[in-house]
């Protein structure tokens, strides 16, 4: 008994001691906390094998990878984000990060040697999650998983062997500006396009970016880059930008047709507010947008993952009940009307 | 705002079976079973009336049996004549009524069921109100409306029922029994009203979140006067004429309503609430709990699902009252 209780005193003993050395490190400062010399090797095994496992561990099933990852313009959205978002600490394809960015504690890894051991759902993982303790942010908005495809799309890309002139190519400064590397004429269909929508619906959507109300990575990345002051002139500016160009889409079935003019008994008219005969400004034209914008906003809509505006409430129960076919149809159908100049089909 | 129904009158709370004399007052008006106004209701009526007469004479003889053999007259019977009485008022004597009571109650029901004499009415039973579609005899395509059943008197009428998502029940006490209303099935209930004037039907069925307010009106007409109701509901709809109404139009065409309201003769098409061409010559608003008036109007569109939990039609509480106001002069000009 007193041999038990011998054993608990000095335990405790030996625990009170450790944590008064614990709050001298803390109170004290006697941690150094210096980036010059970096970790000590075990250190530097232990974190990264502990990233590695927890990556493999979480990282989504290889069946969430979209089916689309090799399309050209989800790695043009992706590359334009990471060119404005990433590059700077992971450089470009055949390019090295500055000595700054060099004396960081991890130094973060130049981007072909960062994505060669990862797979496309584990590539995500990481860019949406990040890395604690190592400078790697994660994604912006903790619900826009679908957005970080484009960049693991573009880090596919680099994987399979992208060169610096193709990153070049890829995000090669506009002439209209920083918006229109996505949303101008050289831009990507998967950014929307912007003159067929009014500066005051313009407007509105900036201001949902900015509050969140409209959640999105991307664009709260890029707006944070913008004086929210010149938003009003910006909207303005925004409206006359021409999107990209595109060949000429197929026309879409007859039942989109009637579905997006007459609805269902579950399902809005879209044409009641999308179409021709509603002027009001604070509804976008959908005519003309871009097929994979309208869907992957759809979607979002369903999902009650987008806001934007008082009437986006209509919007949550409008696409409620709409099939994932319907989503696809309903996206063909506005995107296969030209836009100019009459909005008619 | 106004709602349907009586409100309670506030007091120290009196002992509960003072209370419930009260409570009969809730069996006159026009959602009473008590006051039939077509021949289910009366037949139902009629079964009812003469169980309670039954139940008071059974209720009489048997305290009387009792009353007799406990204080009046308390001698020992003999086991072969308490046997007969159990076996005469215990066994015999219910078998009797219940079979009788049954073989009546089944004689009835086939009138219950019978053949309309050709008006079709079609309800569907949606969250939370009523989709209703006239077809008269030879029609190709219905006449629509909701929220308001009419019938002409003096002839049956057959109501084809169905339900989109929950199981529901119409219910019009004064005029017949329920019918249950089934999603993915039709169930078909006919009924003969003769008694002209405003009923009240009801969800009979708990249905979700806004069940008890899932009410509409009952409406019986001369047949003439149906026939020209009928013809008017055809129609389409009046157009705007104050500036007040026109503005009306243009605001509901920029908010989208007709996205899921129609109104016949405009480009109001849709088809997800209900049809609002002639709503002005309905008896209520909101499914039997408000009133087609300008503010009821105005408060039914800022607020929909305070006033209607889960309803489906969000509240457009952006609108300033100046545009509720036009917009509700424009339906009000829906008659």
């Amino acid at each position: 008994m007193s041999r038990l209780r011998t054993v608990i005193v000095t335990i405790a003993a030996l625990g009170a001691m450790a944590g008064v050395v614990g709050l001298a490190v803390v109170f004290l400062g006697l941690f150094n906390t210096s980036a010059q010399k970096g970790h000590w090797p075990i250190t530097s095994w232990v974190l990264h094998t502990t990233f590695r496992n927890a990556v493999e561990l979480r990282a989504p099933p290889p069946s969430e990878v979209p089916h689309d990852l090799e399309d050209a313009a989800l790695i043009k959205l992706g590359a334009r984000h990471y060119d404005s978002a990433c590059r700077m600490c992971h450089a470009s394809p055949g390019e090295v990060a500055t000595a700054t960015i060099a004396a960081m504690v991890p130094r973060p890894p130049q981007v072909e040697r960062a994505v060669a051991p990862w797979r496309p759902e584990e590539l995500h993982w990481i860019v949406e999650q990040g890395v604690k303790m190592s400078g790697m942010p994660a994604w912006p908005d903790p619900h826009r998983g679908d957005e970080v495809w484009s960049v693991v799309a573009f880090l596919s890309a680099v994987q399979r062997g992208l060169t610096d002139e193709g990153y070049d190519r890829l995000t090669a400064a506009e002439s209209q500006g920083y918006c229109a590397g996505c949303h101008g004429p050289q831009g990507t269909s998967r950014a929307p396009r912007l003159d067929i929508l009014g500066p005051e619906y313009i407007a509105l959507a900036l201001a949902a970016y900015r509050s969140g109300e409209r959640p999105s990575g991307i664009m709260s990345h890029a707006l944070s880059q913008v004086d929210p002051a010149s938003d009003a002139e910006l909207a303005q500016r925004l409206a006359t930008l021409p999107g990209p160009g595109r060949a000429p889409l197929p026309p879409p079935p007859a039942a989109a047709e009637a579905l997006a003019r007459g609805g269902t008994s579950r399902i809005p008219a879209c044409l009641a507010c999308h179409g021709p005969e509603n002027s009001n400004p604070l509804i976008p034209r959908l005519v003309g947008q871009s097929p994979e914008y309208l869907q992957q906003q759809l979607i979002l809509w369903r999902a009650g993952q987008r806001g934007g505006g008082e009437r986006a409430v209509l919007m949550h129960s409008a696409a409620q009940g709409l099939t994932d076919p319907q989503i696809e149809a309903l996206a063909a159908y506005f995107a296969s009307r030209d836009a100019f100049p009459e909005e008619r089909p | 705002m106004t709602r349907c129904g009586k409100q309670a009158t506030r007091g120290p709370a009196p002992p509960a079976f003072l209370v419930l004399p009260l409570m009969l007052g809730a069996c006159e008006g026009r959602q009473s079973a008590l006051m039939p106004g077509g021949q289910d209701a009366s037949q139902l009526f009629l079964i009812f009336m003469v169980m309670l007469g039954g139940a008071v004479v059974l209720w009489v003889a048997l305290n009387g049996m009792f009353y007799y053999f406990t204080q009046v007259n308390r001698r020992h019977f003999a086991l072969r004549h308490g046997n007969r009485i159990i076996i005469g008022a215990g066994v015999i004597l219910p078998t009797v009524v219940v079979g009788a009571l049954l073989a009546w109650g089944l004689s009835i029901m086939p009138s219950q069921r019978a053949r309309g004499d050709g008006l079709v009415i079609r309800v569907n039973a949606e969250e939370w109100w009523w989709r209703v579609e006239y077809w008269p005899p030879g029609a190709e395509a219905p006449i629509a409306s909701a929220n308001e059943i009419r019938f002409p008197a003096g002839s049956r009428t057959e109501l084809q029922l169905t339900a989109s998502t929950y199981i529901h029940s119409l219910w019009i006490p004064s005029l017949g029994g329920k019918m249950d209303m089934i999603p993915g099935r039709q169930t078909v209930l006919t009924l003969h009203p003769d008694l002209e004037g405003f009923y009240r039907g009801q969800c009979a069925e708990f249905c979700g979140a806004s069940h008890a307010l899932m009410a509409f009106e009952a409406v019986v007409m001369a047949p003439s006067a149906f026939d020209t109701w009928l013809a008017s509901q055809a129609t389409p709809a009046a157009e705007p004429v104050t500036q007040d109404q026109m503005q009306g139009k243009s605001i509901f065409r920029r908010e989208g309503c007709g996205a899921c309201h129609t109104i016949r003769g405009t480009e109001f098409t849709g088809a997800v609430g209900p049809d609002l061409t002639h709503l002005a010559s309905r008896a209520s608003l909101a499914a039997g709990i408000m009133e087609v008036e300008r503010d009821d109007l105005m408060t039914w569109i800022a607020h929909t699902r305070e006033i209607k939990p889960q309803v489906a039609m969000p509240a457009y509480d952006w609108l300033s009252p100046e545009e509720l106001a036009a917009l509700a002069a424009y339906l009000e000009s829906l008659e």
